[in-house]
């Protein structure tokens, strides 16, 4: 192909790039903008300042982040038996996982938050299975809790923690384990040296999806505990909504886009790293 | 020549002081129910080099996998030095597998995937230094030791996948297919190096291979096998040139077949009668037997005495292979007749008629009637 067609071919980015930059790029840089700005239009970082004075932020923002960590490490935790199954699963078994995992994507939040609430509620499944089993002796609250929070968003995201370690491990030559056992090594020594390493690129991925999602989630924890634990996004929500506040909106935003963009980063950065070599 | 009408489906290994380093007796193996391993057997000495040969399907990878422990037999032994290793797990046997693949480790460089046996038998990394840089050393790879795996070429791959292997000092060296992945000019120079390299080192080796040029440059003996069966065990002219079934001798080269039936007894000969008139061969057959003839296409000439068996026929194709040129006729549908004649200026051309001669005592002889398959 000539420089000059491929020249060509490459204008049919236009458009997007157009649409990109004018509903998303722009109002975005706008946001930004604002958030360096003090009441008067000077720019200023004093707003940031207020923020990290203030206790009930800082709570804010600790137990987004507390959250977003938790729901990664579960999702992670859950999903890693999932993906070493689903790799030995063939024809049927495969399907039947795959639908499994993506089918519920396409319930909405809400549907999902509202069946939680049935198990969760103080006379709801768990708890009464734990009492049944004499394991408490009243119903423990769960219900807008942290706990539930944590549980509930985990189940949301779980989709994009499965698939790329599935992806990693389904493209792992089978032959890996039978040369390192022909080689010496016991099961353990073949899961920790081979097995997870090779499949670490499918972690980090997952875990920057999963880890930038519940870090900006808003319906999920809107759902399941309410105004009672605000996270960062509810309160961004809440600024432009109720308190009028579109300097702390701002602001607050930029602090959850620099969240997301280091979490990005920095998972490119550590995949590069790992995937260096292979 | 062997008595060859009645083929011998089980292993004749040769007598050896330790004949019995590898012993694998009775291998029983089924697939979802299936057989493809009845009780097979199969014997090696310390230091041999072995080949198993066969077409896919054939059971060659089956033994393979079981006798390293990444496979489990439904019944049967594998002793090893002595030991029944058979419910030994694969990490516990000290037998290293070099796979098609190589299967090397990507995340590893390549010192690292030499060291990973010996540190899994629990060598620190920095004893594990010299003798990694010596495994490395063996196959010339020793500059190599940082690269990146992937950074490797296919041979350089190999050779690393050998030094991985032998590092560990195994008790058997498996290897699966290993020159597969290799185009043909180097697949023959890795083949004299490996070859070399584990005969110095005196290495227990099998190789598992479908191409028989492959089999018959790197090994001692050779186990063709077919159908979960080994047709026949011995060191590789035996069995090219008394091959003890037709399924032996047409996976070993190239030969005239001719289908007949006996006509009778003359003393250690037996007369048979095809459609291109009566051949004699070496043999015991009763009168009315179904046959099939062989005879390597080197062993024909054009020209020969009153003695020699004779075929008359009209050539089919001249086939000009470099330093040799194949004179084939196709008599009958079932019928093939191949003459390999030295150099190609030899004025043979496409429709001449032309006379095969050989001598009675290169004629394979085998018994149909057993129901072995022609």
């Amino acid at each position: 192909m000539s420089t000059a067609r491929a020249d060509r071919i490459g204008l049919l980015v236009l458009p997007g790039l157009a649409y990109l930059g004018l509903i998303y790029a722009l109002p975005l840089f706008l946001l930004l903008l604002k958030s360096f700005r003090d009441a008067t239009g000077a720019l200023s970082v004093a707003e940031f300042v207020q923020i990290f004075g203030d206790p009930l932020q800082r709570s804010i923002i600790a137990r987004t982040l507390r959250v977003a960590f938790l729901v990664t490490l579960l999702a992670l935790v859950i999903a890693w038996p999932t993906a070493i199954v689903m790799r030995s699963a063939r024809g049927g078994w495969l399907s039947l996982f795959l639908v499994a995992i993506i089918l519920p994507m396409s319930l909405g939040v809400v549907v999902k938050a509202f069946a939680w609430s049935i198990l969760f509620r103080s006379n709801g499944f768990i708890n009464q299975s734990l009492m049944t089993m004499n394991l408490i002796d009243a119903p423990i609250r769960l219900l807008f809790t942290e706990t539930a929070l944590v549980i509930g968003a985990a189940n949301v995201f779980l989709p994009f923690m499965v698939l790329p370690i599935y992806a990693v491990l389904q493209q792992q030559d089978p032959n890996l384990p039978d040369a390192a056992a022909t080689l010496g090594a016991g099961p353990y020594r073949r899961f920790f040296k081979v097995i997870v390493p090779l499949a670490m690129p499918g972690v980090v991925a997952g875990c920057a999806f999963v880890f930038s999602m519940a870090v900006s989630m808003y319906v999920i924890p809107s759902l399941i505990i309410g105004e009672r634990q605000q996270t960062v996004a509810m309160q961004i929500a809440r600024s432009f909504l109720f308190l009028r506040n579109e300097q702390l909106g701002s602001s607050l935003s930029t602090i959850l886009l620099l969240i997301a963009v280091s979490v990005v980063l920095g998972s490119s950065w550590l995949a590069a790293r790992l995937g260096a070599r292979q | 020549m062997l008595d060859r009408h009645a083929p011998d489906p089980g292993a004749a290994p040769m007598a050896a002081p330790d004949a019995q380093y590898l012993d694998v007796v009775a291998i029983r193996k089924a697939f979802k129910g299936v057989t493809v391993m009845d009780g097979l057997d199969f014997r090696m000495a310390r230091g041999e080099l072995v080949s198993l040969l066969g077409p896919s399907g054939c059971g060659k990878t089956t033994l393979l996998r079981i006798i390293a422990g990444l496979m489990q037999a439904d019944d049967g032994s594998v002793i090893l030095a002595g030991r029944n290793i058979a419910s030994l797990p694969p990490h516990k046997r000290n037998i290293s597998v070099v796979f098609q693949n190589y299967a090397l480790f990507p995340h590893l460089s390549v010192a690292e995937n030499v060291a990973f046996g010996l540190r899994a038998r629990g060598m620190s990394k920095a004893d594990a230094v010299k003798p990694v840089h010596e495994a490395l050393a063996l196959v010339r790879m020793q500059d190599f030791a940082e690269r990146s795996i992937t950074a490797l070429s296919g041979g350089q791959q190999q050779r690393i996948a050998v030094a991985r292997a032998l590092v560990v000092r195994p008790h058997l060296l498996l290897l699966d297919e290993p020159f597969s992945a290799l185009d043909r000019k180097l697949r023959e120079t890795m083949q004299v190096e490996l070859k070399s390299l584990l005969r110095d080192r005196g290495i227990t080796g099998i190789f598992v291979t479908h191409d028989q040029d492959e089999a018959m440059g790197v090994s001692d003996r050779i186990a063709v096998m077919n159908a979960g069966r080994i047709e026949q065990f011995a060191d590789p002219s035996t069995l090219y040139a008394t091959p003890a079934t037709p399924f032996v001798m047409d996976f070993l080269g190239l030969s005239t077949r001719l289908s007949g039936r006996v006509a009778s007894q003359e003393g250690a000969l037996v007369a048979v009668d095809t459609d291109l008139g009566r051949l004699r061969a070496p043999g015991t057959l009763a009168p009315g037997t179904p046959v099939l003839i062989g005879v390597r296409p080197e062993l024909i000439r054009l020209d020969g005495g009153a003695d020699m068996n004779r075929v008359d026929l009209v050539l089919e194709d001249v086939a000009i292979l470099g330093s040799k040129t194949m004179l084939q006729g196709r008599p009958g549908a079932e019928d093939r007749l191949l003459c390999e004649l030295a150099g190609i200026r030899n004025g043979k051309s496409r429709g001449d008629a032309v006379s095969f001669h050989w001598a009675v005592e290169d004629t394979l002889l085998y018994d149909l009637s057993a129901g072995t398959t022609p």
